[in-house]
């Protein structure tokens, strides 16, 4: 099942790497573009706002983002929430996501699909109970960190092209996304068992999300 | 008819729903300290026990386990450790003397009792360092069980306990002596009794200060046939400290090797090291 959809996502890319034609005009011009009397967007104001579940970031995490090379790279700052019930212990989490994503297809005037997004994040928990004190364990005691977790992750999204802000003329789109990743710890778990012990589907989480350009 | 017809494309639907609803929750995963797993992969102490109390043993009759420890993140091996011990014969469980995961994580609990759940035999865990790691506290607790518990099988009491004093900072309160010593009195109509912990108190990860106190309760204990440990990989059994007690190391799952352990009498015992 897993294995369908990664192929359906490759198809999918290979499919729009053959029809170059028509990648998102709208947000290229009115971004290049503004019109006349618009204030300049100050370097520092995000692109995006981003709200999603799962993907280890957090129950929730929110944040905001910005856009790069004609918004096909994004990085995303993220500030995730996991409560007790679930987590052991109240955990707050900050992640840093790098994605690109190298293809847009229209649908209609209104929508956009993007087929896929490889990326990457970084995270940082905060709140874990037994956090490696000062002087708890030699040096190499663990090899790896219970708090700082990284891993690749692959996904796609809806794109839903709003009318831009009248004011400024800034243009507007709205996002769903799902994300599948995983991490470098299930990861080298995986590594090490290459003999049927562990699937590569049991590394898997999904995240959900919405992300709105404003 | 019609009534009929719609419960069954209803019943159809079901099981797929529930699948794909399953299977979301699970892959939105918060942390990967987040131990929300489905409920069968809850509280497996208990319920292992259950089965093994399930298939009682006549008293007197001499009791066959196997023991083992330190699955870690070894999958591989797990899967053909359980293919081999599946063709032992006369076998009433198995133990895994601690460090059942490798980073406290429940999805590593989880993909080990995966396999260890394909056994013909129940197994039970005692709570090892790596199980401690970060949230593995309440993540074992959620998805095994007690860090200190005991059971009687047979003529023996089982008394598993935490002897991970390094993630405790040493601070004197692993192993719980309070809670050890009355349960080394008491063998609660059992003629003999076994103590099984992770972290051997011949190790410098054994809480110092305690060391003394636990290898003398031990030494007091009436009918004590063994003491058995994980932690170090390596099998061995030996008496380090001269007093009658004989400690019984374990080969972690990465050795490719489990013991089959027969005891009988008050606290005979014979071990036989098996590869797979």
């Amino acid at each position: 099942m897993k294995k369908l959809l990664f192929l359906t996502l490759l198809l999918a890319s290979l499919g729009a790497q053959a029809t170059p034609a028509p990648i998102d005009t709208t947000t290229a011009t009115a971004a290049d573009a503004p019109p006349a009397g618009t204030p300049e967007r100050k370097w520092f104001r995000p692109k995006h706002l981003v709200l999603q579940t799962g993907g280890g970031l957090g129950m929730v995490a929110a944040g905001a983002g910005y856009e790069f090379a004609k918004d096909r790279l994004e990085t995303d700052i993220l500030i995730g929430y996991v409560p007790k019930k679930y987590g052991g212990s109240t955990l707050s989490l900050a992640s840093l996501k790098f994605m690109y994503s190298p293809f847009r297809l229209p649908v209609g005037e209104k929508f956009q699909v993007v087929p896929l997004t490889v990326g990457a994040y970084f995270s940082y928990t905060h709140g874990t109970l037994n956090d490696e004190l000062k002087g708890q364990y030699s040096s190499d005691y663990y090899w790896f960190s219970t708090d700082t977790r990284y891993g690749p992750l692959l996904g796609s999204r809806l794109t839903f092209l709003a009318p831009p802000v009248a004011a400024t003329g800034q243009p507007r789109k709205i996002s769903v996304y799902y994300e599948l990743g995983s991490n470098d710890l299930y990861l080298a778990s995986w590594l090490n068992n290459q003999k049927g012990g562990l699937g590569f589907g049991q590394l898997l989480t999904l995240a959900l999300g919405v992300k709105a350009d404003f | 008819m019609l009534y009929l017809s719609k419960l069954y494309r209803r019943a159809r639907v079901a099981p797929v729903a529930a699948l794909l609803g399953l299977a979301g929750c699970n892959l939105i995963e918060f942390s990967p300290n987040d131990h929300r797993v489905p409920e069968e992969f809850t509280s497996l102490t208990e319920k292992n026990l259950a089965r093994l109390q399930a298939r009682p043993l006549a008293a007197g009759d001499t009791l066959r386990f196997i023991f083992t420890g330190d699955s870690q993140q070894f999958y591989d091996e797990a899967k053909d450790l359980v293919a081999s011990v599946n063709q032992q014969k006369g076998i009433s469980f198995l133990i895994v003397a601690g460090d059942i995961s490798d980073f406290g994580l429940a999805r590593e609990m989880q993909w080990v009792d995966e396999h260890l759940r394909r056994l013909n035999v129940p197994y039970v865990t005692v709570i090892g360092n790596h199980d401690l790691v970060g949230n593995g506290r309440p993540t074992y607790a959620h998805i095994f069980g007690a860090f200190n518990y005991s059971f009687v099988y047979g003529d023996t009491k089982f008394i598993m306990v935490d002897t991970n004093g390094r993630e405790y900072n040493f601070d004197g309160t692993a192993p719980d002596m309070g809670w050890l010593r009355p349960q080394l009195a008491n063998r609660d109509g059992a003629r003999r009794q076994v103590v099984i912990s992770h972290v051997p108190p011949t190790n410098d990860d054994f809480d110092p200060a305690l060391r003394t106190p636990y290898v003398r309760a031990l030494a007091e204990a009436p009918n004590l046939v063994f003491e058995m440990n994980g932690h170090n990989h390596s099998s061995s059994i030996t008496q380090p400290y001269n007093d009658g007690v004989t400690y019984v190391n374990s080969d972690a799952f990465s050795e490719r090797h489990y013991m089959v352990v027969t005891v009988w009498g008050d606290k005979q015992f014979r071990i036989k090291r098996v590869k797979f």
